[in-house]
């Protein structure tokens, strides 16, 4: 595994599942992580998420913001500055949320909703984090998606709206920043194991793992693994694409 | 700082901030810092955002408050007078 030793790295939406997985991967391979969540009612996993990352002897921070607030953005990046002593040179856009619904029956808040903290939030971390990272001349930028971006999903039109548009936000950003060093792709992951995954009834799971080659789900922590290899040193020659981490579901 | 010393820290911003070739005291006060003046395009403008930012303590948000800092040399030294901390 890469030393990420003096690197510092924001994980948006780490208080569980994947996020959390990929914060504590930096955090084992040396890097100071910070994280944030944004419902209350995680509170008590991000606390969870927080004791485990301290225990790997990282410098460490968790905070509570709603990337989908730009002013609230800007209050999260000045105290991971403060937290890990200067600025993200990683930041994985994690955070997202979905409503389902059929969009002729998807109320307007809902669908705004899922584009604010998907999309938007993506938006104002990139924006904020690129100061830091033009100044050094030096950054990675991992947004994690989707396949419903390139597939579609019925019942969840903005959550594959909002990972569509942030696979196009990541080829543009690519272009944009490519001469100062900094990078930004796309995760993909398909099907994770999950609390989700694992309330599914025998057969409902059972249809899902014949879509996918490697008959299996993905761990959290094969997907946080991806991550690293982006933000790494082996990963500096890849820019604007994505990586599919999904067992073969999609294979393009 | 007076208005002429702020001039020529600007200049030198400009000059060593952005690996031009060029001396600072070869930068015209009226020179456009983009497209025809200095040969500068907008990609290289960000770096010129996080340097005037980080010296003079002003915020440059978007590109309205960008086009109207960088429209000249002369223009950018009246935007941190106006706009830097007392």
């Amino acid at each position: 595994m890469s030393d990420f030793t003096g690197r510092r790295v924001l994980v948006t939406g780490g208080s569980r599942g994947i996020g959390r997985a990929t914060a504590l991967a930096f955090a084992s391979a040396g890097a100071a992580v910070a994280f944030n969540w944004s419902r209350s009612e995680d509170g008590a996993e991000a606390a969870e998420t927080l004791a485990a990352l301290e225990a790997t002897g990282a410098r460490v921070c968790g905070a509570q913001a709603d990337v989908a607030d730009a002013g609230a953005v800007t209050a999260l990046f000045a105290e991971v500055r403060a937290a890990l002593d200067g600025p993200p040179d990683v930041l994985v856009n994690n955070a997202a949320v979905t409503h389902d619904a059929l969009l002729m029956m998807l109320p307007e808040s809902g669908w705004d909703r899922v584009i604010d903290v998907n999309l938007k939030g993506a938006f104002l971390c990139c924006k904020t984090a690129l100061r830091g990272m033009i100044a050094g001349r030096a950054g990675r930028i991992v947004n994690v998606v989707s396949p419903a971006a390139y597939f579609g999903k019925e019942g969840a039109s903005s959550y594959a709206a909002s990972k569509g548009g942030l696979v196009a936000l990541t080829k543009s950003l690519a272009r944009e920043v490519a001469r100062y060093g900094i990078t930004v792709n796309g995760v993909s992951p398909g099907f994770v194991q999950t609390k989700l995954i694992a309330d599914l009834t025998a057969s409902a799971r059972d249809e899902l793992l014949r879509q996918i080659p490697l008959g299996r789900f993905a761990e959290p922590e094969e997907v946080a693994a991806v991550v690293l290899f982006l933000s790494s040193p082996a990963g500096a020659y890849l820019t604007g694409t994505t990586l599919h981490v999904d067992g073969g579901l999609t294979m393009i | 700082m007076d208005r002429h010393d702020l001039l020529a820290e600007v200049k030198g911003l400009l000059a060593t901030g952005l690996r031009l070739d060029i001396p600072p005291s070869d930068i015209q006060d009226d020179s456009p810092i983009f497209g025809e003046g200095l040969g500068l395009d907008s990609i290289d403008a960000l770096e010129l955002v996080v340097l005037v930012e980080d010296r003079f303590h002003v915020s440059i948000p978007d590109e309205e408050v960008g086009k109207r800092a960088f429209a000249s040399v002369r223009a950018l030294v009246d935007f941190i007078v106006a706009e830097r901390p007392s």
